[in-house]
């Protein structure tokens, strides 16, 4: 257990290294954060001054080892256009992702894996197949035209929804959160709705193929010979065995949702890390970019540790290998 | 049954909580402001939030405002008179000392960086209090724009920080014997957000804004009790907003937009000319340009007949109609012509065969091969616009390549002089020799000329009314600079005039909004029809 998490901690700084080489870089070649700030009424002087103060007229190398041994005394830098400290920056909008990628993800398994199981036990049913006509149309919808739909309808036609913003938050250990107040959670159905809509396409299809597979082993049809109560097979023989591929793709899912649900973000005018994302690489902020990816790599490793965690807690052979 | 009543109930209670209250005016910004704090940053969006707050000696019409008048006792000082009986939101009484310390904050680098706003600053060498209701600006060079820059010096009431009483004394560190300044934050969450205009701030955040109506202004005061601002940068997003009843006013529809508004009832825009040019750079070194190649190894684009061909083949009234739905002006100069001060200037011609037979008499008769640049996400329509350009270019037979890129990326090809011919677009708040004075003179550090000449170009006609205008302090003779300057500049074509744009709000219908020309969004422009 020790060397499993000490390999995967040794793997993983190794990964957030090229990550921020990577990224470092490419946004030094590509963008100037002076030729973005700075404007037309700028004198040749000005740009100079401006560019010793943001560090970046020093050479690149300079400038990258500065910003790896800041980062190893936990100073992420400071934002180019903000003037502020990143760190804060990313973390104060944390929580407004947060929150719509946790309504989404439980969405999309409080409504697909029920979906799923059904359509694999009930396979010539017609709801089965109007589930899998549905989810083939969620599938192929672009995310940014489901979101332009849901305004249309829900905050344009029915005007019973906001289309954009965050509306009020509550505040709940210094920190303000739109889940516990009735106008925030109106604000956050939209989005989270969007979110979910590919989510639930996708939990159903995997329940779905899950189910079928299980349906089939010797160990249901021993367990229906028994004499087994349906319910009683569905719940611990059946959900048990088809977990594992569901939980490992929520995983991966909800980082997904946290890092880079950028578009509904934009779309619904989400106050979230994915719009500072887009609003950073827009005004070159490579400090803003940097750190975010780093973050984001950081907590994809998380994610992924806590996956094989729960492997070990589902499927007893995993934890006696 | 059930399910149906269910449904009414659960929306009847939703809908109840989204009902507007009538006295807020809730408008969406296209842009996020960066700070309340008003030095840090230029840009319309910032300039037009804080100025619901902030109010600088003059106004954006270059008339005065926190002042009743100004007297040049030389080229190089100025004196301001006070508007007396104006009050802070804080109560305090407006003063020259106020002045002077919103100068001192104004150069002083708060945690180490320059506001962005200091270069405005850069020739005045001293503020001095001279009474209560005087102040008097002095300047190393001749610094008759300082008129103009006077809207960035926005006044902040010097109680804030660590002040000593008494006089101020200016420096250009800004140190001014000023113990502490409030920093953004002290501004950002209100302490230090304290000025004299008629509103009054009550919170801020990227996303959102929260103002309050001052009701001890000293001007007309507004009929809005209060004001909320959102960033909303997505224009899909900002029109689902407006539609569905989360804005009264939106800035920036599309053209597409707006088209779509003319079938609804409860909706209305309102588009008014502003100061932006938009205009095509052509880098004239006689060395040649990055881009640009011709199969004689020429430098084309240092031919004039190459460029009055290109100026030419534009057809100008079809990009302002079809293009914008007679949502744009038709540009015959860099200056947008409605602009105080602008000279009159001749129509320019559209005529395709003259430009082919000025291509072949320049000597390029098969063509030469050009890459243009523009930026993808900067100006309405500007890809479209530089698409057009691109294929009225190749009918007169140059071989265009369009090359569009995003804005952080164009803007370090363009400070890099990596381009030959770029597409751009260039604001006149400060005067119509704003553009031409950074990008057409030859370089000159005193008086702050040519700093964004990317088309290397240089002329003696040019430079000489040009350096003349940069030092006059009488209006009329300095609006004859910029007309003899003008003038040079499009004999010479260094660049391309193409359309002045205009600046649009979408609305509610029942509302009316009297437009600003400096591209900025403010509550007092709109009100009830």
């Amino acid at each position: 257990m020790l060397s499993f998490t000490l390999r995967r901690l040794g793997q993983s700084s190794v990964l957030v290294l090229i990550m921020s080489v990577l990224v470092f870089f490419c946004m030094y070649i590509v963008t100037d954060p002076v030729a973005v700030l700075a404007s037309d009424d700028f004198t040749e002087e000005d740009r100079i001054a401006l560019a010793s103060e943001l560090g970046v007229d020093r050479p690149i190398l300079v400038q990258y080892f500065q910003f790896t041994s800041n980062i190893l005394h936990g100073d992420f830098g400071t934002s180019f256009v903000y003037n502020k400290p990143v760190l804060p920056l990313i973390l104060e909008r944390l929580p407004a992702t947060l929150e719509v990628a946790i309504l989404a993800i439980t969405i999309g398994l409080c409504a697909g894996v029920p979906m799923g199981i059904y359509s694999g036990l009930n396979r010539r049913k017609k709801i089965t197949k109007a589930i899998s006509f549905i989810t083939t149309i969620g599938y192929s919808i672009p995310n940014f035209w489901q979101a332009l739909l849901l305004i249309i309808v829900f905050a344009v036609w029915l005007r019973i929804l906001p289309a954009s913003g965050r509306g009020d938050t509550t505040f709940l250990f210094g920190i303000g959160w739109s889940f516990f107040n009735l106008d925030g959670l109106r604000h956050m159905l939209l989005p989270a709705v969007n979110l979910a809509i590919y989510k639930i396409c996708m939990q159903t299809r995997l329940a779905r193929s899950g189910t079928q597979e299980v349906m089939f082993q010797d160990y249901i049809t021993f367990a229906r010979a028994k004499g087994l109560p349906r319910q009683r097979i569905i719940r611990r023989h059946l959900l048990r065995n088809i977990l594992i591929p569901i939980v490992t793709i929520t995983g991966l899912e909800l980082g997904g949702l946290i890092a880079f649900s950028t578009v509904t973000e934009t779309v619904f005018s989400w106050p979230g890390i994915g719009k500072l994302l887009i609003d950073s690489i827009h005004h070159a902020d490579r400090p803003v970019v940097v750190a975010y990816l780093i973050l984001i790599t950081l907590m994809f490793v998380i994610i992924n540790f806590i996956v094989d965690m729960a492997y070990a807690v589902l499927d007893p052979r995993i934890r006696h290998t | 049954m059930k399910i149906k009543l269910v449904i009414l109930i659960i929306t009847s209670i939703i809908g109840l909580s989204s009902a507007l209250s009538a006295e807020n005016l809730r408008m969406a910004y296209s842009t996020a402001p960066r700070s309340i704090d008003p030095f840090p940053y230029g840009g319309a969006s910032t300039a037009g939030y804080k100025e619901h707050v902030f109010e600088a000696l003059v106004a954006a019409d270059d008339s005065p405002l926190l002042s009743t008048g100004w007297v040049w006792n030389s080229p190089t000082s100025l004196t301001v008179n006070l508007r007396k009986g104006i009050k802070f939101h804080n109560g305090a009484d407006f003063t020259a000392r106020d002045v002077v310390y919103s100068a001192c904050r104004m150069m002083y680098r708060v945690d180490g960086k320059r506001n962005l706003l200091t270069s405005s600053m850069g020739p005045i060498s001293d503020v001095v209090e001279v009474d209560a209701h005087s102040v008097r600006f002095e300047t190393k060079n001749p610094y008759p724009l300082w008129i103009q820059k006077m809207k960035f010096l926005s006044m902040l009431s010097a109680s804030g920080g660590d002040v000593p009483s008494g006089p101020i004394t200016y420096d250009a560190e800004g140190n001014c014997g000023i113990n502490s300044y409030p920093t953004r934050d002290d501004f950002e969450n209100g302490d230090a957000a304290i000025g004299t205009g008629p509103f009054k701030h009550v919170s801020y955040s990227t996303e959102s804004a929260v103002l309050v109506r001052n009701d001890a202004y000293w001007g007309e005061k507004s009929i809005w009790e209060g004001v909320e601002i959102s960033s909303v940068s997505n224009s899909g997003a900002r029109m689902a907003g407006l539609l569905a009843g989360d804005y009264d006013v939106i800035e920036n529809p599309t053209t597409e937009d707006i088209t779509a508004l003319s079938d609804n009832s409860a909706f209305a825009y309102t588009g008014k000319p502003a100061w932006r040019t938009m205009f095509v750079v052509l880098n004239v070194d006689p060395k040649g340009a990055p881009g640009v190649s011709a199969p004689d190894s020429s430098a084309p684009l240092s031919n004039l007949k190459v460029r009055q061909a290109m100026s030419l083949a534009i057809n100008r009234e079809a990009i302002t109609d079809r293009l914008f739905g007679g949502n744009a002006t038709v540009a015959n100069q860099f200056a947008p012509k409605y602009r105080a001060g602008a000279p009159e200037m001749p129509a320019l011609e559209y005529n395709p065969e003259k430009a082919k037979a000025l291509l072949s008499e320049a000597g390029y008769k098969d063509g030469f091969t050009l890459s243009f640049n523009t930026p993808s996400d900067r100006y309405p329509n500007g890809v479209r616009v530089a698409q057009a350009l691109t294929q009225y270019w190749s009918k007169i037979g140059i071989k265009v390549e369009l090359n569009s890129q995003p804005w952080s990326v164009f803007a370090k090809a363009r400070k890099a002089r990596e381009m030959g011919a770029f597409f751009y677009g260039w604001g006149h708040p400060q005067g119509p020799a704003q553009m031409i004075s950074f990008a057409f003179a030859t370089r000159n550090a005193d008086l702050g000329l040519g700093s964004s000449n990317y088309s290397n170009y240089s002329s003696d006609n040019f430079d000489s009314a040009i350096t003349a205008w940069a030092v006059e302090t009488n209006s009329d003779k300095s609006n004859g600079y910029v007309a003899a300057a003008m003038k040079a500049a499009m004999a010479d074509l260094p660049g391309i005039p193409v359309y002045y744009t205009h600046s649009i709000w979408a609305h509610r219908s029942d509302l009316k909004v009297n437009g600003r020309q400096d591209e900025r969004t403010h509550a007092t422009m709109v009100s009830y029809k």
